[in-house]
């Protein structure tokens, strides 16, 4: 498995395989700590415990969706999708993670979007990555109590942007692609954003590059974030 | 005790701190290099627990930081980190002798009754001294 890396293209290689496996420590040591404080102290947090476990299952799946999608040992189906409703699918998924890190998790889906050309599972997939990473991230860089994330989609022209936006400044391109970089040989590679691997971000690149899109920094009002430029299904548009 | 925690995590932050409290401490939790100094003028802790990932400063440039102020040069720190062991060769010289460090925990086998364990024995050494 793997793809060459030119450093401005998303790793898909042992190096994301190690970085989904540093990422995993997380969630696997906030399931034992969790359990064992449940058991010192008789506290009920089964539930942050289901959701912690939840979050790692899908962070799982997501990686090897990206591998079989890059492998082609999966049926790339384009269908004309509704960015909203993948929005919406994503906020759902990733309500109990922002919940256990205080992130006011924001759906922003009130424009009217025509439909993209895109495989559903892979931009869901990326889209819940990518807030995973960031509901992980947010609480790391700031002192701030409560944060928001918004789930958005917005216009630009070069198409239909859906993304993950907060008010934190996040990410440059610069620091995305040196981050890609180094993925090889750092246990931090977005080190403005993430105290862990970030491998969310990784994942989430990975599937987007498979589907022939790509991930990149964007700006959503006066939000900051990362997105993924999307075509409008100009067909469906006609019927 | 006054425990100032390091954690970046804010949901692992949550559990470190609960148990330290269950056991009769003060903790207040920070989870950037800034804010941990800055909540190190305001509470003036006995014992700091530090992870070294931290987002923009390091754990490292934290400790400089600190231990460049007098009234904090002797206050105890300990790592208590996702770097592995291994990983420390080179630098545990440098932690211990030139920042100070007590003592190193590995997260994923530092239980939390290691910690508690730790923490008293830092305790009752604090206080003998």
């Amino acid at each position: 498995m793997g793809r060459e890396d030119s450093g401005g293209t998303p790793v898909l290689s042992q190096q994301l395989l190690l970085s989904v496996a540093e990422q995993l420590k997380l969630p696997l040591l906030q399931i034992a700590r969790k359990a064992e404080h449940a058991r010192l102290s008789g506290a009920d947090n089964s539930d942050e415990i289901q959701a912690t476990a939840d979050m790692a299952l899908r962070l799982i799946d997501n990686y090897a969706l990206a591998v079989r999608l890059a492998t082609e040992q999966y049926q790339l189906s384009l269908e004309s999708v509704s960015v909203s409703s993948v929005l919406y699918d994503a906020g759902q998924q990733l309500h109990d993670l922002a919940k256990a890190y205080d992130v006011d998790l924001q759906l922003n889906i009130s424009g009217r979007f025509s439909p993209v050309q895109a495989h559903r599972q892979g931009l869901q997939a990326a889209l819940v990555s990518l807030g995973a990473a960031l509901i992980e991230a947010l609480p790391a860089q700031s002192a701030q109590p409560q944060l928001k994330l918004q789930l958005a989609a917005h216009r630009s022209r070069y198409g239909i942007v859906a993304g993950v936006y907060s008010d934190t400044k996040q990410l440059s391109n610069e620091a995305l692609h040196h981050g890609r970089e180094l993925l090889r040989t750092s246990r931090q590679p977005l080190l403005q954003l993430s105290h862990s691997s970030g491998s969310g971000v990784f994942v989430a690149d990975a599937i987007l590059h498979a589907m022939n899109l790509r991930l990149q920094t964007s700006r959503h009002h006066r939000l900051y974030g990362l997105g993924a430029v999307l075509q409008p299904n100009y067909q469906t548009q006609l019927v | 005790m006054n425990i100032l925690l390091v954690e970046p995590d804010r949901a692992l932050a949550k559990t470190y701190a609960a148990t330290l409290i269950d056991a009769g401490h003060n903790v207040v939790a920070a989870a950037t290099a800034q804010s941990a100094i800055q909540a190190a003028d305001a509470m003036k802790p006995d014992l700091v627990i530090l992870e070294l990932q931290l987002v923009e400063h390091s754990g490292i440039e934290f400790l400089y930081e600190f231990r460049s102020y007098s009234d904090w040069k002797s206050i105890p720190v300990v790592v208590q980190s996702y770097v592995p062991p291994a990983e420390f060769n080179d630098s545990w010289e440098l932690l211990k002798n030139e920042l100070g460090v007590q003592a190193y925990l590995y997260k994923p086998i530092a239980t939390l009754k290691l910690l508690l364990e730790g923490v008293e024995e830092w305790s009752v050494a604090m206080h003998k001294s």
